[in-house]
């Protein structure tokens, strides 16, 4: 239905680490501002995010409080964990290896 | 995962689990904040409320679906579709408790019937022996390869043993028993105790010792020392009340004191008998050490009375011990043959756990089989029942399916219910075991070895257990999988009341009948055999009179009886006193009775300087025993007082047959070696004797008169009188009784049957097998006719329009009662020559438990086949009659 085709399997856990990494939000500004930095590339339908922030919380890498905002609204905000900081190390390592990799040898192709 | 990790993830999983109703209230608070978020900022781009609302949910997918996935990401919604698809399952049950109820009956008692039998099967077969590391103790017994033909194995003596234990080093150490009978005096009437005379290294090999003093010390069993006893913890409790103070104080046995010095653990367990020949009896009150080898077992070719056990040293093999052990046998073989002839010695070994349990093996797997077959049964039949309810739930099924759910969820939500079932079931079925296992030991006849250990333990629990989850999924699977098949247009379109069995389904119904018939058919076929077995027994010719002879088994006080000649005048005044009394017609005593088994097995030479040492039985008889109890006179003449003092002796029909076939025996001679050598002259043949229980062959027999040995009289210290009475032999006890104690007080009376008593004893194991057979036999064909039943009854109210307008078309009564039979009828047929066929199979492995009656019996085949048919039709006839009076008008007007 909402499969993220156009996401390498594994990734959105990554991207949604990183950008909480950054400041606690909660799920409707999660999607706004993953929108924003991948300059609309990165298409994550709203019905495949709140799965995806509810497994990060239940594996304990992201933790969850209803916060009261700024226009007076309860709303459910999400944060990082100690957990979770060390898990998106890993994964960023991870990437980093894989798209090197792959970048290699996409080049070796054409060379 | 690290342990930091759980610290996050457990509370949230319990939160999850425990605050479902707060976790799914936050879900949903969470995500309608993001629809108007999200409404708020279409709207803001300028689009309508409406249409801004209905984008937003479109980007959501699906709000149930994107909870749905919330709630999965959680990893506990299994167990909430547990609970939930028990919840349903407890509805579901509740609303149709007649099925509930035979259901659960059903299961109930299958599984009842598995863990009772499985208990004993648990206590006799398979709970190691409680002995320290028994898989190395071995039973030693001596081959006499002379004896063989008649004895293969032969109990092991004290002068062999004493050999075996200084040579052999492939044992760590090699101990020895064999059962005694003493009288206990002291306060009230002498009691008549049974005990164990071994070695005093006895305990320290099996590995036990006494839990209150001590075990016997090493020099102990050395003659003139061993005046002391180790007591067994029940004959502690019974007879000293548990006294703890009973260590160091003194018994009288037989007149003697003994000092108590130890009493055993409650756990430990002698067994009842080892090898043919030795037995010790169910209930051994208390140990004793050998006090070293009497006069008469110094004989290293005598007095073969004794149980060897050996502990194997560790990294030794049993061949290498075997082969030891013949090495030094041969020895004693070469020794025995400065003095004497015809004695080759060999041993053999086997394990004692095989030993205690091995004539049980047999009958106990039949026994579990049967049992099994039953719990099969009951597993097909609660199939067919959940198979009977799928077409009406199909509607169910439908709907279900329309609504979203998948075939897996539904699959599991009839096999929760199964489950269900099997909870109830089996809970009601470990009762019903318990109450099983009690009454198996009741009715347990008394040669079943370790009986007095079979208990319900954790292993039959987990037996129990596992066995409700088993049958209640293996008779699950099938009908859920066909329920999940549902159609939803078919089901829905035919508004659930008319979708009519599948052709597929009714077959599947009716395979099972077979299988139920087929299976019956075998087990009554087997529970027939045993019958049959039982009444071809039963007449069996015993050789003496089984009606109005009453038996006695007396035992003297060895100390005031010690001479032959005591015992002897004792005796025969009793014969005198019963002689007189109102309604006795005649008496005698004999040393051992019939059906009691063999004893004093010694040689005999016949003729003498032809084959030596042929084993037979020897019974001293008063002069007229014989006619006393019954046994025929087929040549010559019995023993009467004219032949005082001659060396005379009576022989049975398979000793003159097989040294004197076709010639007259009478006024041969023999050569006897009972307690010395002699030459005796043959006065009379008698008929056989069933001496160890009907269904074995009679054994050589040779009677002696009372005067035999001469000097060395053979007359035992107990003896069986018996009683031959005019009228009914119980109304004599009393006056029996009172003679008895006239004769001498002191003498304890050990037994007192009647003869018809003691024949129904020695069959009592087969009485019990065939009780058992016809029990699981009976309750197999009872739920097979029920699922034929079932089917029948399912299948008429399933046609009832049908049958409504075949009557209405002219069909008659008759026309619509043989449909339906046929209908019923074939998967019967079916069922009934398979397990004809397939006991043909099954006989042939029970033909050692068969006396009488062949594996292939075509009288038992009949009957069983004319019971299964009779049953059969019964069971179509109930719902075939409720068919034939299907009024066409109401059965139209149902649609």
């Amino acid at each position: 239905m909402s499969k993220p085709s156009d996401l390498v399997q594994g990734t959105l856990d990554m991207l949604l680490l990183k950008i909480l990494a950054l400041e606690p939000m909660n799920g409707f500004a999660v999607s706004q501002r993953l929108k924003q930095v991948s300059g609309d590339v990165l298409q994550v339908s709203d019905g495949s995010l709140y799965p995806a922030l509810h497994k990060l919380e239940q594996e304990g890498w992201i933790t969850a409080e209803w916060k009261t905002s700024e226009y007076g609204r309860r709303a459910k905000y999400y944060s990082m964990t100690r957990l979770g900081r060390r898990q998106l190390e890993k994964e960023a390592d991870n990437w980093g290896r894989l798209s090197s990799a792959i970048s290699r040898v996409i080049k070796l192709k054409e060379a | 995962m690290r342990p930091e990790h759980w610290l996050f993830t457990i509370p949230l999983r319990l939160r999850s689990l425990f605050r479902w109703a707060q976790t799914d209230q936050e879900l949903d608070d969470e995500l309608r904040d993001h629809l108007e978020r999200k409404t708020e900022e279409y709207v803001a781009q300028g689009m309508a409320q409406e249409e801004a609302h209905r984008r937003a949910r479109l980007d959501l997918g699906g709000i149930e679906q994107t909870k749905e996935k919330c709630r999965d990401a959680r990893k506990v919604s299994w167990i909430q579709d547990f609970v939930q698809d028990l919840r349903f399952g407890v509805r579901v049950l509740r609303k149709s408790p007649g099925f509930t109820a035979i259901a659960t009956l059903t299961l109930a008692l299958g599984i009842g019937a598995n863990t009772a039998v499985f208990s004993v099967v648990n206590g006799v077969l398979l709970r190691p022996l409680a002995y320290q590391e028994s898989n190395q103790l071995y039973l030693i017994q001596v081959v006499w390869s002379q004896m063989s033909k008649f004895y293969p194995l032969i109990p092991a003596n004290l002068p062999g043993y004493q050999i075996w234990r200084k040579q052999s080093h492939s044992f760590e150490d090699i101990a020895i028993a064999e059962g005694t009978g003493t009288d206990l005096t002291g306060a009230g009437e002498p009691k008549e105790i049974h005990g164990v005379r071994g070695s005093a290294n006895l305990f320290s090999l099996l590995g036990v010792s006494p839990a209150l003093g001590r075990d016997f010390l090493p020099m102990e069993d050395e003659s003139g020392r061993g005046r002391v006893v180790i007591l067994t913890n029940r004959f502690w409790r019974g007879y000293f009340h548990s006294d703890p103070a009973v260590i160091g104080r003194a018994i009288i046995l037989d007149g003697v004191p003994f000092t108590v010095v130890g009493v055993l653990p409650a756990s430990f367990h002698f067994p009842t008998q080892l090898g043919q020949l030795t037995t010790f009896g169910r209930e051994i009150d208390f140990f004793e050490p050998l006090n070293g080898p009497k006069d008469d077992e110094r004989d290293l070719v005598g007095e073969f009375d004794f149980a060897a056990i050996g502990r194997l040293r560790t990294g030794m093999s049993p061949e290498q011990a075997l082969a030891e052990l013949n090495v030094i046998q041969a020895q004693i073989s070469r020794e025995v043959a400065k003095t004497d002839t015809g004695v080759d010695l060999s041993a053999a070994i086997i394990p004692l756990e095989f030993e205690v349990v091995g004539a049980a093996r047999r009958g106990l797997t039949l026994l579990l089989a049967a049992v099994g077959v039953v719990m099969l049964i009951a597993c097909v039949n609660l199939a067919n029942m959940m198979l009977s309810r799928i077409p009406g739930r199909m509607r169910e099924a439908a709907i279900r399916t329309a609504l979203g759910a998948t075939r897996w969820q539904l699959f599991r939500r009839m096999l929760t219910e199964n489950l269900l079932l099997g909870i109830l079931g089996g809970a009601l079925g470990v009762w019903l075991g318990r109450k099983g296992v009690m009454w198996l030991v009741r009715a347990a006849p008394p040669g079943l070895p370790r009986l007095d250990e079979v208990h319900m333990d954790s292993r039959v629990l987990w037996f129990a257990v596992l066995l409700s989850l088993f049958t209640s999924v293996l008779s699950g699977v099938l009908p859920a999988w066909r329920a999940s098949k549902a159609d939803v247009q078919e089901a829905l379109k035919s508004g659930g009341a008319a979708a009519g069995e599948s052709q597929g389904s009714r077959r599947l119904r009716e395979a099972l009948v077979g299988i139920e018939v087929g299976m019956s058919t075998a087990l009554l076929i087997v529970a027939g055999l045993l019958t049959s077995s039982l009444f071809h027994l039963l007449r069996v010719d015993p050789g003496f009179a089984t009606e109005k002879v009453l038996t006695v088994d007396v035992d003297l006080p060895p100390q005031r009886y010690s001479e032959p000649t005591a015992r002897l005048h004792f005796y025969n005044a009793l014969l005198d006193r019963l002689r007189g009394l109102p309604g006795v017609h005649a008496s005698g005593w004999v040393s051992r009775l019939p059906l009691e088994g063999e004893t004093s097995v010694t040689g005999l030479d016949v003729p003498p300087g032809g084959p030596s040492h042929f084993p037979a039985n020897f019974r001293t008889a008063s002069p007229d025993y014989l006619a006393a109890v019954g046994i025929r006179l087929l040549h010559g003449r019995i023993f009467s007082e004219s032949d005082r003092g001659r060396k005379v002796v009576v022989v049975s029909e398979s000793v003159a047959q097989r040294f004197w076939p076709g010639q007259n025996p009478i006024g041969r001679t023999c050569l006897t070696f009972w307690g010395g050598k002699e030459e005796d002259e043959v006065i009379g043949v008698v008929g056989d004797v069933r001496t160890v229980k009907l269904d074995a062959a009679p054994v050589m027999m040779v009677y002696v008169p009372d005067w035999f040995g001469g000097k060395n009289l053979r007359v035992p210290q107990s003896a069986g009188i018996v009683v031959r009475t005019s009228g009914d032999e119980r109304g004599v006890e009393p006056s029996v009784r009172e003679a008895i104690h006239a004769a001498d007080s002191e003498v304890p009376i050990v037994a007192m049957r009647s003869m018809s008593e003691m024949v129904s004893e020695s069959v009592a194991p087969r009485r019990f097998q065939m009780l058992l057979g016809l029990l699981f036999a009976g309750s197999a064909l009872f739920l097979a006719s029920l699922g034929i039943y079932g089917v029948i009854a399912y299948s008429v109210e399933q046609r009832r329009r049908e049958l409504g307008i075949r009557s209405a078309l002219g069909a008659q009564v008759s026309d619509l009662h043989r449909m339906i039979l046929r209908q019923g009828m074939t998967p019967v047929a079916a069922g009934l020559l398979t397990g004809l066929s397939g006991s043909l199979v099954i006989g042939r492995l029970i033909e050692s438990l068969l006396f009488g009656v062949k594996a292939a019996d075509p009288m038992t085949m009949g009957t069983v086949a004319f019971l299964v048919t009779i049953v059969a039709l019964l069971a179509c006839f109930i719902p075939s009659r409720r068919a034939s009076r299907v009024d066409p008008m109401v059965a139209l007007r149902y649609e």
